[in-house]
């Protein structure tokens, strides 16, 4: 699903966010990208959805080479994705429904189709009853549910997290990561890029430790903080 | 915001139409004033009767001259009194001092100074007269008006789409939120273009609108004030084709409109 190869992104003001960086992520994997920040997650993210390009190695996503993609080529790729933010990113004047219908309109999809999976999309999330609601009206937790149905309208094969939970209270946090873990087991790829510790020593999934911008641990069943994979438990 | 564009174009075409308009109308006026342009020439009053006809003879076979209308002088003592009627007293005069005329007209009237020249050299030909002042003013006129049309027309047009791209940029700018949440969601960049470009497009038609309803205000109330003023000019009578003016105002506005926007928001998007 998606392929680093030698990544190295250095942004105009000097800063080396990531270097030299590979790795693998197969289709309908669970994976968790741990660092403090400014380690280069967000980078690594925004990187796969080509907010910016690389400067240097090879980045495929979904067989497309995100690294050399036209400009004019962007706004595809992103609507085969989905992105979700630590701020949500939603339009304010818009209601739950059109905010999640937006993300299939600008892809020139039908009314009709817009009737049908929109609602569908809010049920997954569990939001349908607010759908005529403006995210000034809604509690963090539901502002990101539509932040994730928008993401999810288009069916597509990868989710990117950037904090998802960023912004969100404990209670939250659980509903939103439940809701990411059940949208993976249908399938979908999930990435989610975080600093939330109780969040990945819940989950037990894949871990990526990032360091300097670069890989420094790869756990299959990880958790947070360095030392303490492959099913050691934490003593004292 | 929106008021800021909509006035400025609406002033820049007030001041474009006016422009267009006062131009057309002087083409018209001279092109009318040509048209009623009559060398009168003025007879020697000591010719005689077969001078008058070979001179009459003359002006009908120059092949540049419309028509040849005899003015004999009583006639024209009658005409001078009826125009002059309360102001001088003719029955003091003697005998009659005004020579025997011909008003001649020409077919083109860019031919009449030439016409005119030819005729003086006739026998007994006293005086030809045809307004050469007025004539030569209004040719000046009328070119310069044409040289300067041109340039004015540009500077408009390039003032008014300066301001509303900047409007624009105004109402991009504060909707750059929007506008990058659009992108992170995969809408293209004629998807995301698309509504400005109707703003600019609306605050541009809505500015010609503005600028045709003040423009025939003030045609309908200063024109009966002109006539008042310079019964001469005629104002009525100039026949400027006002609907083929209108369509042009309404286009350029559009234009203006049309384009201004799309280079506002390219310069965003390309960013």
């Amino acid at each position: 699903m998606i392929s680093l190869r030698g990544v190295s992104l250095v942004y105009p003001n000097g800063v080396r966010a990531l270097d030299g960086v590979s790795l693998e992520i197969g289709k309908g994997e669970f994976v968790f990208l741990v660092g403090h920040s400014g380690t280069g997650k967000s980078s690594l993210l925004r990187l796969l959805y080509r907010e910016m390009a690389p400067t240097n190695g090879q980045i495929l996503v979904d067989g497309i080479r995100v690294d050399r993609l036209a400009h004019r080529r962007v706004p595809a790729l992103r609507r085969h994705l989905g992105v979700v933010f630590q701020d949500y990113k939603l339009l304010t004047d818009k209601t739950v429904w059109e905010n999640v219908a937006f993300a299939l309109q600008v892809t020139g999809a039908h009314t009709r189709d817009v009737q049908r999976q929109v609602p569908r999309a809010l049920d997954l999330v569990g939001l349908a009853h607010k759908s005529r609601m403006y995210p000034n009206e809604l509690s963090g937790g539901e502002q990101q549910r539509t932040a994730i149905a928008r993401a999810l309208v288009n069916n597509p094969k990868l989710l990117l997290c950037d904090e998802p939970s960023g912004n969100l209270d404990p209670a939250n946090t659980t509903e939103i990561m439940e809701l990411l873990r059940r949208i993976n087991l249908k399938g979908t790829t999930v990435v989610v890029a975080t600093h939330n510790q109780a969040v990945v020593d819940r989950m037990r999934r894949r871990v990526v430790r990032l360091d300097n911008g670069r890989v420094i641990t790869d756990e299959e069943r990880g958790y947070y903080f360095l030392g303490l994979g492959q099913d050691q438990i934490l003593s004292g | 915001m929106q008021a800021t564009a909509i006035g400025t174009v609406a002033v820049t075409i007030i001041l474009l139409g006016s422009f267009l308009y006062i131009r057309a109308a002087f083409v018209h006026l001279g092109n009318d004033v040509f048209s009623q342009i009559e060398i009168s020439t003025y007879v020697d009053t000591s010719a005689t009767t077969a001078q008058e006809d070979r001179i009459r003879t003359a002006l009908a076979r120059d092949p540049r001259v419309l028509s040849v209308t005899f003015v004999p002088k009583r006639q024209g003592l009658a005409q001078l009194r009826a125009r002059m009627k309360g102001q001088i007293d003719t029955s003091l005069l003697t005998e009659n001092p005004l020579p025997d005329k011909f008003r001649v007209r020409v077919r083109d009237a860019q031919e009449v100074p030439a016409v005119a020249a030819s005729i003086q050299k006739l026998p007994h030909v006293q005086n030809v007269e045809y307004g050469q002042q007025v004539v030569q003013r209004l040719l000046q006129l009328a070119s310069l008006t044409r040289r300067v049309g041109i340039a004015v027309i540009v500077l408009f047009v390039l003032v008014a789409g300066i301001i509303i791209s900047n409007t624009i940029r105004l109402t991009v700018f504060a909707r750059r939120r929007e506008i990058s949440i659009m992108q992170l969601v995969g809408a293209t960049n004629m998807y995301i273009r698309m509504p400005f470009i109707c703003e600019g497009l609306l605050a541009g038609l809505a500015g010609a609108a503005a600028a045709v309803g003040v423009l025939a205000l003030a045609r309908a109330s200063l024109v009966p004030k002109i006539e008042l003023a310079l019964p001469w000019l005629q104002v009525n009578a100039v026949s400027v084709d006002v609907w083929a003016l209108v369509l042009q105002l309404f286009a350029v506005g559009a234009a203006v409109g049309v384009v201004a926007s799309w280079i506002a928001v390219g310069r965003y998007l390309r960013t």
